[in-house]
């Protein structure tokens, strides 16, 4: 039983167990996903009459992207393909999967599979610490494949820390904007870090 | 004061740098932050920086007593509050 009193770890998560999508060409996704990326097989659970009523039969299963984690699909006998053809490409975009890979190399083998298959990729971007290739998969579904720049610095914890804060209280208010945004920001920075600051010079 | 901030990791402080190089314009470490600080608009050449795109467009901490007036591929400018370019 937890109780208030209970000392508690504070962030015991570990990771990504699985995500799962629903998938309306296995034989496709299945290509994609273990002959083409080359991601292991691991479990399917294959369900007979355990789902409701309009989609009793029911496979579920799982390919390994790395570190234990796992990517599930769900393919549903007898349900008629749905596909979000109205999605805005703002919604496209922004709800994807990132895979990690530690270097270049590895980010660069995952294009070559890609560009000798049925679905190249389609975008190489450097971003802010991260670099990525993105394909869209045989389900609509945007998968993204990163490595890091740089690591990630105690600087930056902090910065991402005092922005959703200020995000918090912006997105409160009416009419957020980014100009509101880091006014609020830099209000925070001035009373978390206030009093007298050094002068920096450039050599 | 128009203030600008960029967190001081090596990806952002050249803004700071190149902002320096204007002898109106101050810096000053606040916290983890490079503070830029000028009594007009502050104005960074993204050549000048070397940054490429997607560091250059995330360059900016926070703004005080100011806006961004112009963010395009060439420049950054912030002037002070109630100012156009």
């Amino acid at each position: 039983m937890s109780s208030p009193e209970r000392d508690r770890p504070a962030h015991t998560v570990r990771g990504v167990d699985h995500a799962a999508f629903p998938t309306f060409d296995p034989q496709a996704t299945i290509t994609f996903y273990r002959d083409v990326l080359g991601f292991p097989v691991v479990h399917a659970t294959c369900a007979l009459g355990w789902g409701p009523g309009d989609h009793p039969d029911f496979i579920h299963f799982f390919f390994d992207i790395g570190n234990g984690d796992r990517l599930a699909f769900f393919y549903y006998f007898g349900v008629a393909p749905y596909r979000d053809a109205g999605l805005p490409d703002l919604l496209h975009r922004a709800r994807h999967l990132a895979i990690h890979v530690d270097g270049e190399e590895d980010l660069l083998e995952y294009r070559h599979r890609l560009d000798a298959s049925a679905w190249p990729c389609e975008l190489q971007v450097r971003h802010e610490t991260v670099e990525s290739i993105y394909v869209t998969d045989p389900n609509g579904y945007l998968m993204e494949i990163t490595r890091p720049l740089r690591a990630i610095t105690a600087e930056d914890d902090i910065d991402a820390n005092v922005s959703v804060d200020a995000l918090m209280e912006v997105a409160g208010e009416p009419e957020p904007s980014l100009e509101k945004f880091y006014a609020r920001k830099a209000k925070l920075i001035a009373e978390r870090y206030e009093g007298e600051p050094e002068l920096v010079t450039f050599g | 004061m128009t203030t600008l901030f960029v967190l001081d990791v090596d990806d952002f402080r050249p803004l700071a740098e190149v902002a320096a190089k204007d002898p109106d314009t101050t810096v000053r470490r606040r916290g983890p932050y490079l503070e830029v600080s000028a009594p007009g608009a502050i104005r960074v050449e993204r050549d000048a920086t070397g940054r490429r795109n997607a560091l250059w467009y995330s360059s900016v901490a926070a703004v005080r007593d100011g806006r961004v007036s112009r963010w395009d591929k060439s420049e950054l400018v912030v002037v002070p509050t109630g100012t156009g370019r």
